[in-house]
């Protein structure tokens, strides 16, 4: 009678590793092999012409990489791309967040009219800004001309194209942030407002040392995402500007399809793609350090 | 200190009208507990008078002037919220130093460096770290004063919120259900500690709560409310023995006092099924059906056949220095199977009483002791001498 007992107790010891098992294959299956695939490509001299036949090369790759001033470029526009459209985007979606969180009439439309950019896939919001951008008959133009700015060359100028896809990017992702961090100022709770508005503190100071504190880790977390996305992005980049004028807007990803497609180069491709990887991952730790230093300040 | 007066203050929630007329004065000194079931208004009424919840109509004077429009700060209020409300990312210290920091905050140091720098600065001013030091050692806290919230009791974090608003010992103190979220043992200690902390800073408390037994032993003056209207306002002695209507008499006191519909019939009394006895007491001019109330306390147990009321042991709530019965009316007839305690009546009485349940037992009072309250309205009446003697308007 004991045999089918303890048989029992084993299959039910071992129902949590089943469950385990099925998003540990997935992430293997889809990400894990990828990405070490993708490791030891950046150690050979793969051609996308014969895909399967690279020889090992050591760190070739990444010699020739640091030996390219086009990878401190394209180093240098990812990190100023990732960093400003982190700052612009998730202080107009705190903004934004803020403006719509106090009931007014109208709030329900207002909202959705904010989400649009969000809804728009990203390649009919990018044909959306592409005629926006047009030289001759584009808003943009209209709009400066209008102001007396004159005609700007929004994605044909080395000087104005990386701001023109930041404000493409922005409008994407500013309602994102907006949605998660009016979710954020919903669960600050009232009382510990108006105790700071007994306390004698005006609006900037409810603002600054109620709410502040309570929506920072959110506002942290999404500047992570945001972060990680941008240095992830690719298609808005492409096809606003494929990565030009003279490689002005070329970020690690698009240098990535550069080196791969048109250079035939994979090896070197999945060395660009290593240092993209290795940037998300500096990222997330500068993140993981600061909340772990909050968790240990808030225990205390 | 201000005197605050209440002139036909309403407050309505769109087409809600959560308190109607309310009038009222808060004398300098005092200790008013709002009294009244959840949802009667009088968090509500609280939060008007710090300026958090808009007034619809009537008037608000402080020391005679108009406040309606005053905000928060202008009033100079203290709030204990039942959720104590702290600042989670600040330490106690800061948490407590936070409305001295505000009181010396000038709009230039809403400039980023500057506000860092001014509220490093004013935390470290004599007279607000002396202030601060001063407080918690008042309440205690002086161990816990580089602690944050989430490390702290519920009874450290009430003191928390009490420290900061007694920092800046403000005229009027206003209690919203502060101790609501304490467990039984500290909730006692915390009632004596905040009587002692009014008799100590003589200011005036607003204190609001649904718990009858903390109005009865903080207040120096109680209203009771319910469904937005004053039912009573009164010293604890005068609610709890003159109560001024049904309602007030079933919410104060517990067990509640005893209210029995009676058909008065000269000196006897006729309770709905077959309970009659003689009152030998005064009664309500010119009525003969009225609400016959008494408090447990007040009510005597007896052999069978030796009281006023023969009953029957239903309920027997042992609490140790007393025990608490429950008797249903009528010695033979009386069900005392059912689990029902609507129709009880309680008798609390020092000590064991000697009765099982089931046992026929007998019930006395004082005639004095009685309250009566009109059958239709429930308010309160006084009892005349009855003189005439009517025929019975039911048999038993």
């Amino acid at each position: 009678m004991s045999t089918p007992t303890i048989s029992r107790q084993r299959l039910t010891a071992l129902v949590p590793y089943a469950f385990v098992a099925v998003p540990l294959a997935y992430l293997g299956v889809f990400m894990f092999w990828p990405l070490l695939r993708q490791m030891w490509m950046s150690l050979t001299d793969t051609r996308l012409m014969n895909p399967t036949k690279g020889d090992f090369i050591g760190l070739e790759n990444y010699r020739h990489l640091l030996a390219d001033p086009q990878f401190y470029t394209s180093l240098h526009v990812t990190v100023v791309y990732t960093l400003l459209t982190v700052i612009f985007g998730v202080g107009l979606g705190t903004i934004s967040a803020l403006a719509i969180n106090r009931p007014f009439p109208g709030r329900t439309i207002v909202r959705a009219v904010l989400l649009f950019g969000w809804a728009v896939p990203n390649v009919a919001a990018t044909l959306i800004w592409l005629w926006i951008y047009n030289g001759p008959s584009g808003v943009a133009n209209e709009l400066t001309e209008w102001l007396g700015l004159g005609r700007v060359q929004w994605l044909t100028s080395i000087d104005m194209a990386l701001p023109s896809i930041m404000i493409v990017t922005v409008w994407q992702v500013a309602p994102f942030v907006m949605l998660v961090m009016l979710a954020a100022l919903q669960s600050v709770p009232d009382e510990v407002r108006e105790a700071a508005r007994v306390d004698g503190a005006d609006a900037l100071n409810v603002f600054r040392n109620v709410t502040l504190p309570y929506i920072l880790p959110t506002m942290q977390l999404v500047s992570l995402l945001v972060a990680v996305w941008s240095i992830r992005r690719f298609e808005i980049i492409y096809l606003l500007t494929g990565g030009g004028p003279i490689g002005s807007t070329s970020t690690l990803v698009v240098q990535i399809r550069l080196t791969a497609f048109e250079d035939y180069d994979l090896g070197l491709a999945s060395a660009y793609g290593a240092v993209g990887l290795v940037l998300a991952l500096l990222v997330a730790l500068v993140h993981f350090i600061f909340e772990r230093r909050r968790a240990r300040v808030m225990s205390k | 200190m201000p005197k605050i007066d209440f002139k036909g203050i309403t407050k309505s929630f769109g087409p809600t009208t959560v308190i109607r007329r309310f009038n009222a004065s808060v004398e300098d000194g005092e200790f008013l507990v709002l009294l009244g079931p959840s949802g009667c208004g009088k968090s509500t009424l609280l939060r008007m008078i710090a300026g958090l919840t808009d007034i619809s109509g009537g008037e608000l004077l402080f020391d005679g002037a108009l406040a309606n429009d005053w905000t928060p700060k202008q009033r100079g209020v203290a709030f204990v919220f039942q959720s104590y409300a702290l600042y989670p990312h600040m330490t106690v210290r800061a948490n407590i130093a936070f409305p001295l920091v505000m009181d010396r905050f000038r709009k230039w140091h809403h400039i980023p460096f500057v506000n860092m720098v001014q509220r490093w600065k004013v935390m470290r001013q004599p007279e607000v770290a002396d202030a601060v030091e001063r407080i918690a050692e008042q309440l205690e806290l002086t161990p816990l004063l580089d602690r944050r919230p989430a490390s702290l009791s519920g009874g450290q974090r009430q003191r928390v919120a009490l420290g900061r608003s007694l920092v800046r010992d403000p005229s009027l103190y206003l209690l919203d259900e502060p101790l609501s979220n304490l467990d039984a043992k500290l909730r006692t200690q915390m009632r004596s500690e905040i009587t002692t902390l009014h008799q100590k800073v003589k200011r005036t408390f607003v204190y609001v709560t649904h718990d009858q037994v903390e109005a009865m032993t903080m207040a120096t003056r109680i209203v009771v409310m319910n469904q937005g209207y004053i039912q009573q306002i009164g010293t604890p002695d005068e609610i709890y023995d003159t109560p001024a209507n049904t309602f007030v008499a079933r919410f104060v006191g517990a067990p509640p006092m005893n209210l029995l519909p009676v058909k008065v019939a000269g000196q006897t009394l006729h309770a709905e099924g077959d309970s009659h006895w003689q009152h030998d007491g005064g009664a309500p001019k010119g009525a003969t059906s009225a609400i016959f109330g008494i408090r447990p306390e007040k009510l005597r147990l007896t052999a069978p056949g030796a009281g006023r009321l023969p009953a029957r042991v239903a309920v027997i709530e042992r609490l140790g220095a007393e025990t608490v019965l429950g008797c249903r009316l009528g010695a033979e007839a009386a069900d005392v199977s059912g689990i029902s305690t609507e129709d009880l009546v309680f008798v609390r009485t020092p000590g064991h009483p000697g009765f099982a349940h089931g046992e026929a037992c007998g019930l006395d009072y004082d005639a004095g002791d009685v309250v009566w309250f009109d059958k239709s309205s429930g308010q309160n009446v006084a009892a005349t001498p009855v003189v005439s003697t009517p025929e019975p308007a039911f048999e038993g």
